[in-house]
C-alpha cells in the first residue's frame, strides 16, 4: 500500500529533519551565547579579610599610617613599632579623636593591666591576651597600644610603655608560633603626652575586672585588639 | 489481545514514540544549553512539557555523571546519549505512522520487525535504570520519562507481534519484500545517529575558555600546611577547596572517584566551610556545623581522606545534626572517630589551623564557593568541574586520564 509507505517516509523525513534542526539550533544558540559576554554577569563574592562597620575612612587612614610608620607594611621588617612622637605626628588628630577611633573595638579587644611601674604580664593578663590573639577570625592586623601613666616623667613613661608593649609582643611570640607575626602586630607605645585614657575606659573588658579602676590604673595598660578592616 | 483490525498497537506506539521524543528533547536541550558554560535550570518532571526548574538535583546528578554522554574527552561534555534516544524515537514515530496508515492490512513482517525493534529502547532503558539506581543512587524524572516511553513502546511492539498472527478475512495483510526489515534496521541505526552527528558537528570549541578562570596568587600556605588526601598514583598536583557539608562537593568527589580520576591526583585540600561560625566571609551559615566537621578532617591526619569521605557519606545526617547544634555533631564525631579526635576538634590549635585555611582563601581572593579545583596553581572553571571535567583534564592534565 503506497499511502502507508509514503506516510511513513514523509513523516520519517519530517521527524529526522525536525530533530536535526532542533539539535542544530540548540547547540548553535549555546555557541552564540558562549561568544557573547553576559549582559549582567552574576556577581560572585570573593574571599577577603573581614571588613566591619567601624572601618570608617578616618579609622583606616590612621590605621594605614600606623602600618607604614610602624614597619608593618609588606617587606619592611627592619623597623618595629612606633615611638610616641611618631604616633602624635602620623595620627594628625587630637587625643580624644585618636581614642574615639578605638571605641568600636571595645568588644573585640581588651585592656591588659599592669602593676604600677611594672611591665610584667600576670597570668590573667597572659590568658586574656591569648584569648584575644586566638580569636583572630578574618582580621589581618593586631594592634597593641601600650601606655604608662598620666603623671610623672615623660621619658620614664615612654620607656615604661615601650617595655609593656614589648612584654605583650614577647608573650605573643611565645604562644603564637607564627613566623609572620611581625607582619601582623602593630605596636604603639605612648608616653603621657598623647591619648591617655579616662576612667570611662574602665568599663572595657580587662584582665583585672575585679580591681578598682580609675584614671591612673587604666593607663597602666596595653590595649590589644584585632582590627577587622581591609587596607 | 488486540484483534486483527485493532489500531491499538500503532496508536500506542505513536503515543509512546512521541512521548519519548519529547523527554529525549528535554534532556538534550538541557545538555545543549550548558555548552555556553553558564548555569541553567533543567527539566526534571514526569509531566511532558513541564518547564525547567532550579530544583532538579537528581537530573543534574544524572547529567554530570559519566554515564550521561559518550566521547567526553573528545567533546566538552561529550555526546549526550539522549541524542540517540531522540533519533530512535523519531524513527519509531515515523514507523508508527506507517503502521497506523496501513491499519488492519499492516504487513506481518512490519509488525514482527516493529515488535523486535521496539525491545531495543527497553533494553537500553533497563540498563540505564540499573546504572541510575546502583551507581547514582537516584533516578532522574526526565530519564524515567524515557524509560516509561520505552516500556510503552515495547508493549505496543508485543501487541503488534500478537496481532501479526491474525488477519481479517476481508482485509488480508499486505506482503513486503524480506529485504525491507533489513532496510528498516539500517534506517533505525542511521536515524539514531543523525542528531548525534549534528550535535558533534556544531558543538563549539571550548578550549579557549578552559584556561580563563585565573590562578592562585599565593600557591603556598603561610604558617600551615594543606591537608594531604591519600591517593594511589598521585601524579598531578591538585588543590581542592572543599566544605565537607556541601552537597556539590560531595557530588564532585563522587565524580572524581567514580571516573577513577582522584587516584592520579596529588591532592592538597583546603578546608573552606561555608559556615559563618568560623568563616567571616558569610553573614549566615549555608552549611551549619561545617566548621566542626572541617576541624575533624584537619584532625584526621593521615586518615583525612577517610574522614572526608565519611563526612560525605553521612552528609545528610551531619547536616541535620549541625542544625541541631554543635553538641550533636560532636557526639557523632566522637561515636565514629573516638575521644582523641574530639579532643583535637576542640583544641584551640585546630581552630587556628582552620583559620589559616580560611586566610589562605582570602589571601588568594578565591570566589566564595565550593568546590574549587586548581591544577597546579591554575583554577579549573566551575563548569569544567562538572560537565566538562574529562574534556578539561584531557586538555590540561592528560596523564590523569591514562
Amino acid at each position: 500500500m503506497k499511502a502507508a509507505g509514503l506516510a511513513g517516509l514523509g513523516s520519517g523525513a519530517l521527524f529526522v529533519f525536525g530533530t536535526a534542526l532542533a539539535v542544530r539550533l540548540w547547540v548553535s544558540g549555546a555557541a552564540e551565547r558562549l561568544t557573547t559576554p553576559e549582559a549582567e554577569k552574576p556577581k560572585v563574592a570573593v574571599a577577603d579579610q573581614s571588613e566591619v562597620a567601624y572601618c570608617t575612612p578616618q579609622f583606616k587612614q590612621v590605621l594605614e599610617r600606623v602600618l607604614h610608620s610602624c614597619g608593618l607594611a609588606e617587606g619592611d621588617s627592619s623597623r618595629r613599632g612606633c615611638q610616641p612622637a611618631d604616633v602624635k605626628t602620623f595620627a594628625s588628630i587630637s587625643d580624644a579623636d585618636f581614642n574615639a577611633l578605638f571605641t568600636p573595638l571595645k568588644d573585640r579587644g581588651a585592656v591588659v593591666l599592669f602593676d604600677e611601674g611594672e611591665d610584667k604580664l600576670d597570668d590573667k593578663a597572659k590568658k586574656l591576651l591569648e584569648d584575644k590573639w586566638f580569636a583572630r577570625k578574618g582580621a589581618r592586623y593586631f594592634f597593641v597600644v601600650a601606655r604608662a601613666s598620666k603623671t610623672g616623667n615623660q621619658a620614664k613613661n615612654r620607656a615604661l610603655s615601650h617595655r609593656r608593649a614589648n612584654s605583650v609582643m614577647y608573650h605573643l611570640n611565645e604562644v603564637a608560633n607564627d613566623p609572620d607575626i611581625e607582619q601582623k602586630v602593630g605596636l604603639l607605645w605612648l608616653g603621657n603626652e598623647f591619648a591617655q585614657l579616662s576612667s570611662d575606659y574602665c568599663s572595657w573588658p580587662s584582665s583585672r575586672p575585679e580591681e578598682k579602676c580609675e584614671d591612673e590604673t587604666i593607663n597602666r595598660s596595653a590595649f590589644v585588639s584585632w582590627v577587622d578592616c581591609r587596607l | 489481545m488486540p484483534g486483527p483490525k485493532s489500531k491499538l498497537p500503532a496508536v500506542l506506539a505513536l503515543i509512546a514514540a512521541l512521548l519519548g521524543l519529547l523527554f529525549a528533547s528535554n534532556s538534550t536541550l538541557d545538555y545543549a544549553k550548558h555548552l555556553d558554560r553558564r548555569l541553567h535550570d533543567v527539566h526534571c518532571s514526569f509531566i511532558p512539557g513541564a518547564p525547567a526548574t532550579s530544583e532538579a538535583e537528581a537530573c543534574r546528578v544524572a547529567m554530570y555523571s559519566p554515564y550521561s554522554a559518550l566521547l567526553k574527552e573528545q567533546y566538552w561534555g561529550g555526546i549526550p546519549i539522549s541524542l540517540f534516544a531522540l533519533g530512535a524515537f523519531a524513527f519509531f514515530s515515523a514507523f508508527a505512522v506507517y503502521l497506523l496508515v496501513y491499519g488492519a492490512r499492516a504487513p506481518r513482517r512490519a509488525l514482527l520487525f516493529f515488535g523486535a525493534a521496539s525491545l531495543v529502547p527497553l533494553v537500553v532503558s533497563l540498563i540505564m535504570f540499573t546504572i541510575s539506581v546502583t551507581k547514582l543512587g537516584t533516578v532522574c524524572k526526565t530519564c524515567a520519562g524515557i524509560y516509561i516511553s520505552s516500556t510503552l513502546l515495547a508493549v505496543a511492539g508485543v501487541l503488534g507481534i500478537l496481532a501479526s498472527s491474525r488477519e481479517a478475512p476481508a482485509e488480508p495483510r499486505a506482503t513486503v519484500s524480506p529485504l525491507l526489515p533489513v532496510i528498516w534496521l539500517i534506517s533505525l541505526g542511521a536515524i539514531s545517529l543523525v542528531p548525534a552527528l549534528v550535535y558533534a558537528a556544531s558543538a563549539p570549541d571550548e578550549r579557549p575558555y578552559i584556561t580563563k578562570c585565573g590562578d592562585l596568587k599565593q600557591p603556598k600556605m603561610k604558617n600551615d600546611e594543606f591537608v594531604k588526601i591519600a591517593t594511589t598514583h598521585p601524579i598531578q598536583p591538585t588543590l581542592l577547596f572543599e566544605d565537607p557539608l556541601c552537597p556539590t562537593c560531595k557530588a564532585f568527589h563522587e565524580r572524581l572517584v567514580g571516573e577513577n580520576i582522584i587516584e592520579k591526583l596529588d591532592v592538597s585540600l583546603v578546608l573552606f566551610p561555608l559556615d559563618s561560625d568560623c568563616n567571616w566571609m558569610l553573614d549566615t551559615a549555608l552549611h551549619p556545623g561545617a566548621c566542626i566537621v572541617s576541624k575533624a578532617v584537619l584532625c584526621g591526619g593521615d586518615n583525612a581522606r577517610a574522614v572526608l569521605e565519611w563526612a560525605f557519606e553521612e552528609q545528610e545526617y551531619l547536616t541535620r545534626a549541625g542544625k541541631n547544634g554543635p553538641d550533636v555533631l560532636r557526639a557523632a564525631i566522637k561515636q565514629k572517630w573516638g575521644d582523641a579526635m574530639l579532643k583535637c576538634v576542640d583544641d584551640r590549635k585546630t581552630d587556628v589551623r582552620l583559620n589559616n585555611h580560611l586566610h589562605f582563601a582570602s589571601d588568594n581572593n578565591i570566589p566564595v564557593s565550593t568546590p574549587q579545583m586548581y591544577l597546579g596553581s591554575r583554577r579549573v572553571c566551575d563548569e569544567d568541574t562538572d560537565l566538562g571535567l574529562r574534556f578539561t583534564l584531557g586538555q590540561l592534565a592528560p596523564e590523569v586520564l591514562k
